[in-house]
């Protein structure tokens, strides 16, 4: 009982393998929404580094999502660019406006922060509807290709499950190895007291910026796979809603722990497909969860579950 | 149209939206006065208001009759949300209280979805005449309606937290909050009433302006943004700078649509925004002291 207390991850990965040619049965639908989830999951997680761990609040974090998906989008449909050509191009765009706005920025703080990230958020999204020669305005952009890495195109759902979930995998397992870091724990020291941390010499804007580019490359990369995987891009997918959904998926899950955020993910977005027929209901379910989880559980659902464990898994099992 | 006549119609129209965006950030600055916290519902009070009238008006109701009921039924959705919801959590961090404030705005977006569909809806105006032209400009009556209700909350607003003990103390409560508890000001219930007030703002600047708008229930994001915008450039916590940040905004916006570009006036507003935050946090008319720590 104890190792699955500490190999439950073995579980997760070995799902993630096997459910595509056992459960999924190869239905374009159930993979199609677990690439959804994989997407959101880098993104969740990677917010969850800055607001989690860095404590900086953003309500933006979809602009680097629509830099990713619109960077890949435009030079692989329009200038025929390699898919991975531009996935690499729209990280470096992405972490180069996360590099250039983060300074002055991140000096924000609490409400201030948090609308200047939605004014950020508002700006890309307004400049894509603007700049319709080049992006296809609001009504959006057509024909982006499949992903293909030279000699192999990504044109079938089920590869591209795979390839969408390994990255996935890598994200977490990344993003985890950069929370035990000391830049991680420095990280936490700044969000428990900046100026505590700043005494003791760390040079808390640096970091802060540095945590931002990092997250801004991550939501770059899940939007390239997400411009990939749906071939079509419409503004309305980027707009500050998206960037609230997200915020939603770390603050149900359980910010700060990496895990949650990710279970948050799958929840709301599996959630409206097995309750579709009650469409209309799900803004109002949302927030009357997000509501509950708020008052009754600060920790999330991911605190729920590590008390599960700690339950019945005796308590030396950490 | 001639040029002149052009820039009259601008300055009308930015009169209206100013309008609005003055009203909601007046609304964002006495809930941020006396309970510290930005609420990022406040849009919804402006659509439920403006959605509650239609509703009431096409059951047949008189018109002044149907505007003090929306504004009455607004007023108590926020004090009970402030009561049922926030009150709990009222010690957590900024962080949550942020996001909780979200999520009661996901809840009220979707209780308005349920009401009244997706569809968009209408107001009639609130009275029948032609336009008006001035300078070979038109000027629709219900654009005088929304300045004068503007007005007239404006006055009832300072009547009430310069005149009324009520007020007072709620100032008081914005002042020092330990100080007025210990003279017997209760917090709480200056929090409820800080609610009341905002969310019925809110909902007037719906209301006035629905007859100008297609209002359907996630209209509220927009007015609640411009309204944080002016409330920002106005200095966070100041009803006058509120005031004029928002016809100032209304009018940079009108005269960028109609003189720059209407597809880049938001970009250029957000813009404008993010300079203001991080060049001036404490507002263009940043006298008041800045309430951060």
């Amino acid at each position: 009982m104890k190792a699955l207390g500490r190999f439950w991850w073995i579980i997760v990965l070995a799902f993630i393998a096997f459910y595509p040619p056992t459960l999924g049965g190869m239905s374009a639908y159930k993979s199609g929404i677990l690439i959804f989830v994989g997407i959101y999951i880098i993104l969740a997680v990677s917010l969850d580094l800055l607001i989690g761990f860095a404590g900086q609040i953003s309500v933006g974090h979809a602009a680097f999502f629509a830099i990713g998906a619109y960077v890949s989008g435009i030079l692989t449909a329009r200038y025929g660019a390699s898919p991975v050509v531009a996935l690499i191009a729209g990280m470096a765009l992405s972490g180069a406006v996360a590099w250039v706005v983060g300074r002055p920025v991140l000096a924000l703080k609490e409400y201030y922060l948090a609308m200047a990230t939605l004014a950020l958020n508002e700006i890309v999204v307004t400049l894509i509807i603007g700049l319709q020669w080049l992006t296809g305005g609001a009504s959006g952009l057509r024909d982006v290709p499949a992903f293909s890495v030279p000699g192999f195109t990504f044109d079938n759902h089920v590869h591209y499950y795979y390839f969408v979930w390994a990255i996935v995998v890598l994200v977490v397992a990344s993003t985890l190895a950069v929370t035990r870091s000391p830049f991680g724990r420095t990280l936490i020291a700044i969000h428990s007291d900046e100026t505590a941390a700043k005494t003791f010499g760390i040079d808390c804007a640096g970091y802060k910026l540095r945590v931002y580019v990092l997250s801004a490359f991550y939501a770059s990369l899940a939007g390239s796979l997400f411009a990939h995987y749906m071939g079509f891009l419409a503004p309305d997918d980027f707009g500050v809603l998206t960037s609230i959904n997200i915020l939603v998926m770390l603050y149900l899950g359980g910010i700060g722990t990496i895990y949650g955020p990710a279970l948050g993910a799958v929840f709301l977005k599996v959630l409206p497909e097995v309750t579709y027929q009650f469409q209309d209901y799900e803004l109002l379910m949302n927030g009357i969860i997000l509501i509950i989880v708020l008052v009754f559980m600060p920790k999330g659902l991911f605190g729920i579950l590590t008390n599960v464990r700690d339950r019945f898994f005796a308590r030396g099992a950490r | 149209m001639n040029e002149l006549s052009a820039l009259v119609q601008f300055f009308f129209s930015g009169l209206t939206s100013g309008s609005v965006y003055a009203l909601i950030a007046v609304s964002l600055v006495i809930v941020y006065k006396v309970s510290l916290l930005i609420c990022f519902a406040q849009g919804e009070f402006f659509v439920i208001g403006a959605l509650t009238m239609v509703t009431l008006t096409t059951k047949g109701l008189p018109m002044p009759l149907a505007f003090v009921l929306s504004v009455l039924i607004s007023t108590i959705v926020g004090a009970l949300v402030e009561r049922v919801l926030i009150r709990p959590i009222q010690n957590s961090s900024v962080g949550s209280l942020i996001v909780m404030t979200i999520a009661i705005s996901l809840a009220l977006k979707g209780l308005a979805l349920l009401i009244w569909g997706k569809e968009s809806h209408i107001l009639q105006p609130f009275s029948a005449g032609k336009p008006i032209h001035v300078l070979g400009a038109t000027l629709q009556p219900q654009v005088l309606w929304i300045i004068g209700i503007t007005i007239v909350a404006l006055l009832v607003i300072w009547f009430f937290f310069e005149k009324t003990t009520l007020g007072i103390a709620m100032r008081a409560c914005a002042e020092n909050r330990l100080g007025a508890s210990l003279m017997g000001i209760s917090t709480q219930k200056a929090a409820i009433f800080s609610w009341a007030w905002g969310s019925g703002i809110g909902a007037l600047a719906g209301m006035a302006v629905a007859p100008l708008l297609f209002m359907q229930y996630s209209s509220g994001l927009m007015p609640m943004v411009k309204g944080f915008i002016a409330m920002s450039i106005g200095g966070l916590a100041s009803i006058a700078g509120a005031v004029i940040a928002g016809y100032l905004l209304g009018l940079v916006e009108a005269y960028t649509i109609g003189l720059i570009s209407s597809q880049f006036a938001d970009t250029i507003v957000f813009t404008l925004l993010i300079i203001v935050l991080v060049f001036k946090p404490s507002g263009l008319f940043g006298a008041t002291r800045s309430r951060e720590v």
